[in-house]
């Protein structure tokens, strides 16, 4: 694990060897040892259920939520701390790095329900999840990854998203939550969980 | 908390009833919109752009205009309001925050966050000495705040004298607010639409309104307009003008963004029912078109004509003196990219728009179909240069002419 972080840092530093860059992989990795490792994960895949991985997440929607967070605007209040006065620069460089990792289903992930992963995708069609996260539901830009992540944590922001106790860059997901039940959510978590 | 409520209650209903949550109704922002579209807003940029970076040198003006960047480190930089003192003050929406540039006597500029943490600022007006900010249903008064801008006191508290609707009521759609010092006086803003496109309450959503400073005196302006984040008076006339985004997901060249001209106050300007002048497929209910107030002009389908103002300076050509500048942010909700530019709305003596002209392009990268930047407000400064805010990179850039 941390041979295989030694040499993604190093053909990263190759990449991003160019002074100036907007983002570097590289300058991010001994920040998020330093800043985000104990509870996201040495590797990015974060080892407790209600804490997201960010492992091969997209930098724009890590950016994004650092600097929402920072600016008291989503309120996380574990990560008010760690964001607090953190330069936009540190927080392109840690983006690049995370989205570098990658990505990997929670080691703990429980069992597979057919039933309620059956339910849980019946419900991405009708949601159009696709339209933004795209057909793969992996993300662009500012739009997360949202499959083989820790399903209590997709639980639980889709439903801060739905009872408006979380809000994006725009109202997007609040509006695609509206009436989902704690049931349905409990079924798409399960689903995205365990989608690869 | 009405928002929770609200969901709440809808979400217990869908259990109530299981046959509901099986087939959940598609919300209001996703009407129309086709199962197998990958569109989806642009990501904005929140972190600060180098100056390296701010593509000042890709813009393209007509002959004789120059484009410079008055100021950057602007992250989400939208409506612009000048102070008194000269004082440029800048809103944003996502990021939250209010800025305050000013200009040090070399030319450079020093650029202060004079508030953040709030919920879209986007709404700025200048009365004397005070800047009111319009932050979705927040109205807040900043007293003498060109004297304070190191030392920004708290504001005054207008919220509930306005009594605009609040972010729940809007279920999140078109909240923020574009904010105009009327002639008369009055503050001037918007109150868009609560979904992308439905059956709503025509007294309270879809309109222009306006108020005293205070927040007494509320009067509807204009009925049946979407979403207005750009409006401006007429220098001479005194007649009250605005741009109007029109609805998503009804394809790729209709209906266009509109300019609308209000002859008098509390017309009836068609939307749901109908859009750049004529019918919506969905929302027509039966009604004939040519019984609303027409569009000014039309802007182009899915630009996001925002701000606008009529240029009153001097430094530019006579051609330009009291016609409008219009900022289009550039469009989402289509399959080629229109917009990210800055248009010209020329007018006739009598206010009829004759053209639509080209002002300043070069952001617009056709053919990988990209963008460099996204105006989003104009505003003319007192020595007639004119300022063009660019969301996407944080920036301000200021036209001057020069025969």
């Amino acid at each position: 694990m941390r041979l295989r972080r030694l040499l993604a840092a190093a053909v990263l530093a190759a990449a991003f060897a160019q002074p100036g860059m907007a983002q570097d992989a590289a300058r991010g990795a001994p920040i998020a040892a330093d800043r985000c490792a104990a509870c996201h994960g040495a590797d990015g895949r974060s080892q407790m259920p209600d804490i997201p991985s960010l492992a091969g997440q997209q930098a724009g929607f890590v950016t994004l939520q650092m600097i929402l967070i920072r600016e008291g605007i989503r309120h996380v209040p574990a990560m008010a701390d760690v964001t607090r006065g953190m330069p936009d620069q540190d927080i392109e460089d840690l983006a690049a790095y995370f989205a570098s990792l990658p990505p990997a289903p929670p080691e703990d992930r429980r069992p597979r329900d057919a039933t309620l992963a059956a339910a849980g995708e019946a419900l991405i069609g009708p949601r159009r999840c696709g339209v933004c996260h795209l057909p793969a539901l992996t993300g662009r830009d500012q739009i997360p990854r949202i499959v083989a992540q820790h399903e209590t944590y997709l639980a639980r922001a889709m439903m801060e998203y739905r009872d408006g106790h979380r809000v994006g860059a725009d109202t997007q997901m609040n509006g695609a939550m509206v009436g989902l039940s704690d049931a349905d959510i409990a079924a798409l978590a399960h689903y995205l969980a365990h989608r690869d | 908390m009405t928002m929770r409520r609200l969901l709440l209650g809808l979400a217990g209903m869908l259990t109530v009833a299981p046959a509901f949550a099986q087939q959940p109704a598609v919300p209001g922002w996703a009407v129309g919109r086709p199962e197998g579209s990958t569109l989806a807003p642009h990501a904005p940029r929140l972190t600060a752009t180098p100056l390296e970076q701010v593509p000042v040198g890709a813009l393209r003006l007509p002959p004789g205009f120059h484009a410079e960047v008055f100021a950057h480190g602007i992250p989400g930089a939208r409506m612009m309001a000048e102070g008194p003192n000269g004082t440029i003050f800048a809103g944003t929406r996502a990021i939250g925050r209010v800025y305050a540039i000013s200009r040090n006597p070399d030319g450079t500029t020093r650029t202060r966050v004079i508030a953040q943490g709030l919920s879209q600022p986007n709404g700025l007006v200048v009365i004397g000495n005070n800047l009111y900010v319009l932050a979705v249903n927040r109205v807040l008064r900043y007293d003498n705040i060109e004297a304070n801008l190191d030392n920004v006191p708290a504001p005054v508290e207008l919220t509930q004298a306005f009594g605009l609707p609040t972010d729940a009521d809007h279920g999140g759609n078109h909240s923020w607010k574009f904010a105009s010092l009327g002639p008369d006086g009055r503050i001037y803003t918007n109150v868009g639409v609560n979904c992308n496109i439905c059956e709503t309450d025509r007294d309270r959503f879809a309109l222009l309104v306006s108020f005293l400073p205070d927040g007494s005196g509320r009067r509807i302006e204009a009925r049946g307009v979407r979403n207005s984040v750009g409006m401006a008076h007429h220098p001479v006339t005194r007649e009250l003008w605005a741009t109007n985004n029109g609805r998503d997901w009804a394809g790729n060249d209709w209906p266009d963004d509109t300019l609308h001209r209000v002859r008098r106050s509390g017309e009836d300007h068609g939307f749901p029912f109908c859009s750049s002048g004529s019918a919506d497929p969905q929302f027509n209910a039966g009604r004939n078109c040519s019984e609303f107030v027409q569009p000014a002009a039309r802007l182009g389908p899915h630009v996001a004509a925002l701000g606008m103002r009529f240029y009153t300076g001097t430094m530019f050509p006579e051609a330009y003196r009291n016609q409008i500048f219009i900022a289009r942010r550039g469009s989402w909700n289509r399959e080629r990219l229109t917009g990210y530019d800055v248009v010209v709305a020329h007018l006739d003596a009598q206010g009829a728009v004759t053209r639509i002209e080209e002002f300043m392009t070069g952001l617009r990268d056709d053919a990988n179909q990209r963008f460099l930047d996204r105006p989003v407000d104009v505003h003319v400064m007192r020595d007639g240069s004119l300022l063009v805010s660019g969301e996407q990179m944080g920036a301000i850039y200021r036209i001057t002419y020069r025969q």
